[in-house]
């Protein structure tokens, strides 16, 4: 069988409902050859990480424009935790500040976007990071 | 040699999740692991039945799948769906969009969803559906629906691999001619026209009892029940939801889903004999290459493809006689 295909969950958590970036995202990932679930808007962590377990993804992509992004990503870090997923990797978009982005990474947030970033170097970030194997 | 990691199986029956989706992972993409997925899944299975739910794009099978999953939790069956949307031809990715229709079940741990992309599926599954629904039975669920990928007329492998057949349709999609079409209609075993509050629905209704008028009795059952609903609106559906258990109970109880669950075994050990055949014929030395110049000769000559296909057939049939002789010295 070919090799094996990288699974990404793409949800936007809480009370936004700017869903454009999200979804360009997603098609950018599909269009490299990766399984995107799309859970769509107004998520709650809980849901996300559930869905995150039943799929095995990979990775979890949030998309944050509320600016509630550091509650978000600490609780799905946390439920990714608890819930076995601690080896999976967590990522996003939307607006986030620089200084808030150094913080993510001590949640263990890996890299987040933003506008103008390049929809390329986004997929090579996932591409390269993913976690491949599983036990 | 075992493939998964110690401890997986034990969390799998205590009814681990994440063991559950690891396992469906290992069907999706790791054929050598498959042996011992079935091996250990197919002796605890409890009878769960494989409910398909199929239909054109866009007529509501992942609304209609959620509607009845909730019924079915509601009245204390332990759910599983299988959401299954198409692959790229192109790019290999998928968009798997099914679960923003089914939000509602989405914090109910009496349900397990699970996307899967069509991948080299051509009938409306994934190759790995079958195997996922095998694992969902063992897992204790005992309502397994498998929402197809959009299908058009003749994508049946839903048929295969269900207990039963949910087919959707909706107002202003066909008429008569399209009905009588063969295919798709054939294998359902419940008609149900969604967004039947929408014009057209009467016209559906009308092509539909036409086709039970002219053939009221299809092999030796009665013509399917035509049920109309909203399933977005949430109108109509406890109706749907019984008359679905109703007909679980009529398949179980007349024998059918007994003889389902022969065919898909059947079906198994047919297609697997093959794949053996065949990876054992393409590991030959250079098989692939082999095949490829007596292409290009036969251009060159206009030549049959049969004469090689006669050689090679015999190659392995030698190669298997082979085999069973050092099996017999072995002995």
């Amino acid at each position: 069988m070919a090799e094996r295909k990288i699974k990404v969950i793409i949800a936007k958590p809480g009370l936004d409902g700017h869903d454009r970036g999200a979804k360009v995202v997603a098609r950018a990932l599909v269009e490299a050859g990766m399984e995107v679930v799309y859970l769509g808007l107004q998520q709650t962590p809980d849901a996300i990480v559930r869905a995150a377990v039943e799929e095995d993804a990979d990775v979890i992509g949030l998309s944050i424009l509320s600016g509630a992004h550091m509650s978000n990503f600490r609780k799905v870090r946390e439920l990714m935790e608890s819930s076995g997923l601690g080896d999976r990797l967590l990522t996003g978009g939307g607006i986030i500040p620089t200084k808030d982005q150094e913080e993510l990474k001590k949640l263990g947030v890996g890299k987040v976007f933003g506008p103008g970033d390049d929809l390329q170097e986004i997929v090579e970030y996932i591409r390269v990071n993913a976690r491949r194997v599983s036990g | 040699m075992m493939h998964f990691r110690q401890g997986l199986w034990e969390e799998f029956f205590k009814g681990d999740r994440l063991a559950c989706a690891r396992l469906i992972t290992a069907v999706e993409n790791e054929p050598e692991a498959l042996p011992e997925v079935l091996d250990k899944v197919i002796p605890a299975q409890k009878g769960g039945i494989r409910v398909g739910v199929t239909g054109p794009p866009g007529v509501g099978k992942s609304t209609v799948t959620a509607a009845l999953a909730r019924r079915a939790v509601q009245s204390g069956h332990a759910v599983g769906i299988l959401a299954v949307d198409p692959t790229s031809p192109f790019s290999g990715g998928a968009f798997l969009g099914d679960r923003v229709r089914m939000q509602d079940l989405g914090d109910d741990h009496r349900v397990f969803i699970r996307s899967m992309a069509s991948r080299g599926g051509h009938g409306g599954l994934s190759p790995a559906t079958p195997y996922a629904a095998d694992v969902l039975d063992a897992f204790g669920l005992d309502r397994i629906f498998i929402e197809t990928v959009g299908v058009g007329q003749a994508e049946l492998d839903v048929l295969d691999c269900s207990d039963l057949v949910v087919l959707i349709l909706q107002p202003g999609t066909g008429d008569v001619i399209q009905a009588l079409k063969a295919g798709i209609t054939e294998a359902a075993d419940l008609f149900l026209i969604n967004k039947a509050d929408l014009q057209g629905t009467e016209t559906l209704l009308d092509s539909l009892r036409f086709l039970m008028d002219i053939s009221p009795v299809r092999k030796g059952r009665p013509f399917p029940p035509i049920l109309e609903a909203s399933a977005l609106l949430d109108k109509g559906m406890d109706a749907v939801s019984a008359e679905v258990e109703r007909l679980i109970q009529d398949c179980v109880g007349s024998g059918r889903y007994r003889e389902k669950r022969r065919s898909r075994l059947e079906q198994e050990i047919r297609s697997a004999i093959q794949r053996k055949l065949w990876d054992g014929y393409s590991m030959l030395a250079g098989a692939d290459d082999a095949i490829r110049a007596a292409a290009e000769e036969m251009i060159e000559k206009s030549g049959s493809p049969y004469p090689y296909i006669r050689r090679a057939c015999s190659r392995i049939r030698i190669q298997l006689a082979e085999e069973r002789a050092g099996c017999d010295k072995k002995e």
